[in-house]
C-alpha cells in the first residue's frame, strides 16, 4: 500500500527532517509511526499525503509514485485518503453533521445516499446523537471522534492519524485507538504517528521508530 | 430512491441543496442501471452533482451577503457609483448620436440669388443646381416666400409690413448628397460660380464641431468605462479578498481532504457576482433617481427654447447589458483575487 525508497526531506536546503527511509506497508496492515517530537513523524505523514514532495527518493502509495501526481490530480489524491488530525481540523461554524459532511459535498455525493453515510459514520463512532451540534458544544474526545467520522466517511482504503490521541486522557486515547482497530480489522490500512508508547506497546502492531529523521526500528513487523 | 416516494429530506441535511433538488429529482429520476449505459449514468450523475453544488453554493453565498447587509450594501454601492458615471455619459453620447443624426438631416446649403434676379430666372438656376452631381434635392423659396416665412418665424407682422419693397433675395435650399464638410465646402464654391448667384452660406462649422465633440466624449466614456471597470474590479477583488482571508482556515481544511481548486473558488465567484449584479441594480436605481431629479428643470429649459426634450432612459436592453457587465465585472474581480490568494494558502 505505502512503499518509501530511499526517501529524504530537506526543509530550506539545509535542515534535515527525514533520510534514508526504507519501509513497506502491506494492504491492510495498521503500523504505528512513533518517536520522539521533532524525530519527523509529522513530516512522514505529510509525503504520504502529498502536502510536500520528497527531495529525495520515492514515496509510493497504491502503486503510484506520488511525486508524479500532476497538482490538479492531487485533491483527487487525497479523497482516497482519511486523515486524522491532532487538533482535528474541525470547522467550527457548522454542525457536526455537515463536518461529516465535507468530503462527501466536495465529491458531490447525493444528498440522500450523503446522508445516509454520514450517519452510519457518526453511529460508528458513538456521536449520532449529536449530529445537529456545533463542535465547540463537544468534549475532547467527542471532537476527535468527529475528526475520525470525517475521515473515514469516505470509505478509504488508507487512514493517516497524527497524533490523534494527544490531548486526551489515558481511557479515551484507548477507546480511540480501539475504533482504529475496528477500521483495521475491515481492511483499511492504518498508520497512527503517536508518542504514547505505553498505549502503542499494549496493542501489538507492527511500530516504526525515528529519530531524528532516520528508521530507527522497525518492531512487530510482519 | 423512487420519485414518487415522500420527499422526506434527513434531519440536518444540506438545507441548501434540498430546497430545489427535490422537484427536480421528480423530472428526472436518477437512472439505476448497470452495463452498457455505467459509463453514461456516471457521467450525467457527475452533472447533476455539480449542478447541485453550483445551485447550493450560490444560495449558500447569497446568504452569506444577507448576514453582513450593511458591509455588502456598501461594496454594492461603492461598484454602482463606479458604474453611474460611464452609464450616464454612455446615454447622453447615446442621445446627442440621434441629434447628430437629426442634423444630417437638416444639414443644407443656402443658396442666396441676388435681388436682381427674376423669378423665370430664378427656376432657371434652381434648375442648374438641381443638375449639379453632389445635389440630391433643392427647395426654392421665393423672395414673397421668404418674406412669409421670415414673418411667421419671428411674429414681426407689423414691422415688416412697414417696408416699402421686399428686401429679400430669393434662395434655394440645397440638400447635399455627402454631409462631410469638406464636400459640402466644395460644392459651396460651385455653386457661388453661378450667374445671378450671390451667395452661398454653409452653416456646417458647428455642426462639425459638434460631431468632433461627441467623437471626443465617446474617447472619454470609454476610458472612464475603462477605468471604473476597474474599479468595480478592485472593489470586488478587495472584497473577497477579505472574504477570502476570513474563511482561509475552512479553505485549508477543505484543501486538506481533497477539494479541487475550483471547488473553492466558486462559492468567492459567485459572491463576487452577486456583488456586481447588486452594483449593477443599484445603479440602475441612481440612474433613475438622477433623471427624476433633472428632468424638471431640463424639460423647462428645453421649453425655453420652444422644443421637447426629455432626458434619456436606459431601455430593456441597455438594462441588461449594464446588469450583465456588472456581473460580469464582479465574477472576474472575484476570480482575479482568489486565484491570486489561493496559492498563498497551503494546507498545514
Amino acid at each position: 500500500m505505502i512503499a518509501f525508497e530511499h526517501v529524504g526531506k530537506r526543509y530550506g536546503g539545509r535542515f534535515e527532517a527525514l533520510a534514508h527511509l526504507d519501509f513497506r506497508v502491506a494492504r491492510g496492515e495498521m503500523v504505528f509511526l512513533t518517536g520522539h517530537s521533532g524525530a519527523g513523524k509529522s513530516s512522514l505523514l505529510r509525503l504520504i499525503m502529498r502536502l510536500e514532495k520528497p527531495s529525495r527518493g520515492r514515496v509510493i502509495v497504491a502503486g503510484h509514485d506520488i511525486a508524479q501526481l500532476h497538482a490538479s490530480q492531487v485533491p483527487f489524491y487525497r479523497r482516497q485518503i482519511g486523515v486524522v488530525f491532532q487538533d482535528h481540523q474541525l470547522l467550527f461554524d457548522r454542525s457536526v453533521f455537515h463536518n461529516v459532511s465535507l468530503p462527501l459535498d466536495i465529491q458531490g455525493i447525493e444528498p440522500r445516499e450523503s446522508a445516509r453515510r454520514v450517519r452510519a459514520a457518526l453511529d460508528k463512532v458513538g456521536l449520532l446523537h449529536r449530529e445537529k451540534a456545533l463542535p465547540v458544544e463537544l468534549s475532547g474526545g467527542e471532537q476527535q471522534r468527529v475528526g475520525i467520522a470525517r475521515a473515514v466517511v469516505n470509505k478509504p482504503a488508507l487512514l493517516l492519524a497524527d497524533e490523534p490521541t494527544g490531548n486526551l486522557d489515558p481511557q479515551l486515547s484507548a477507546d480511540i485507538m480501539a475504533l482504529f482497530e475496528d477500521f483495521n480489522r475491515i481492511g483499511t490500512t492504518v498508520m497512527i504517528a503517536s508518542h504514547d508508547l505505553a498505549l502503542i506497546a499494549r496493542l501489538r502492531h507492527r511500530i516504526l521508530r525515528l529519530r531524528d529523521g532516520r528508521l530507527v526500528a522497525d518492531e512487530g513487523a510482519v | 430512491m423512487k420519485p414518487s416516494a415522500t420527499p422526506r429530506r434527513a434531519k440536518g441535511a444540506a438545507p441548501k441543496a434540498g430546497r430545489k433538488v427535490s422537484t427536480q429529482r421528480q423530472e428526472a429520476p436518477p437512472p439505476k442501471r448497470r452495463g452498457a449505459n455505467s459509463q453514461q449514468t456516471r457521467f450525467s450523475s457527475r452533472l447533476r452533482a455539480w449542478g447541485r453544488h453550483h445551485r447550493a453554493v450560490s444560495w449558500d453565498s447569497f446568504y452569506r451577503l444577507l448576514r453582513h447587509p450593511v458591509g455588502s450594501l456598501l461594496t454594492m454601492l461603492a461598484i454602482a457609483i463606479a458604474l453611474v458615471l460611464p452609464a450616464a455619459l454612455w446615454l447622453t453620447l447615446d442621445s446627442a448620436r440621434l441629434l447628430d443624426a437629426e442634423l444630417d438631416e437638416s444639414a443644407t446649403l443656402t443658396v442666396y440669388l441676388e435681388t436682381t434676379v427674376d423669378p423665370a430666372q430664378a427656376a432657371r438656376i434652381d434648375e442648374a443646381v438641381s443638375a449639379e452631381q453632389a445635389v440630391l434635392e433643392t427647395r426654392l423659396i421665393s423672395a414673397e416666400q421668404g418674406m412669409v416665412e421670415f414673418q411667421e418665424s419671428l411674429g414681426l407682422d407689423d414691422a415688416l409690413a412697414g417696408l416699402d419693397a421686399n428686401p429679400l433675395p430669393a434662395s434655394i435650399v440645397v440638400r447635399p448628397q455627402s454631409v462631410e464638410l469638406a464636400s459640402m465646402e466644395q460644392l459651396s464654391v460651385t455653386l457661388a460660380s453661378l450667374t445671378g448667384v450671390d451667395e452661398v452660406r454653409v452653416d456646417l462649422a458647428w455642426v462639425e464641431r459638434l460631431r468632433h465633440l461627441a467623437a471626443l466624449g465617446r474617447r472619454v466614456a470609454l476610458a472612464l468605462g475603462l477605468l471604473f471597470g476597474l474599479g468595480v474590479l478592485l472593489v470586488v477583488g478587495n472584497t473577497i479578498r477579505l472574504a477570502v482571508e476570513s474563511r482561509r482556515r475552512e479553505i485549508e481544511v477543505v484543501m486538506l481532504i481533497g477539494a479541487t481548486h475550483a471547488f473553492v473558488r466558486r462559492p468567492f465567484l459567485y459572491s463576487g457576482a452577486w456583488y456586481g449584479l447588486g452594483g449593477g441594480i443599484l445603479s440602475l436605481g441612481l440612474l433613475g433617481l438622477g433623471n427624476h431629479w433633472l428632468s424638471l428643470p431640463v424639460a423647462a429649459l428645453a421649453a425655453s427654447y420652444g422644443a421637447s426634450f426629455s432626458l434619456p432612459q436606459l431601455d430593456i436592453t441597455g438594462s441588461t447589458i449594464l446588469l450583465s457587465c456588472s456581473t460580469l465585472l464582479g465574477w472576474l474581480g472575484a476570480w482575479l483575487a482568489v486565484t491570486r490568494h489561493l496559492s498563498s494558502i497551503r494546507p498545514r
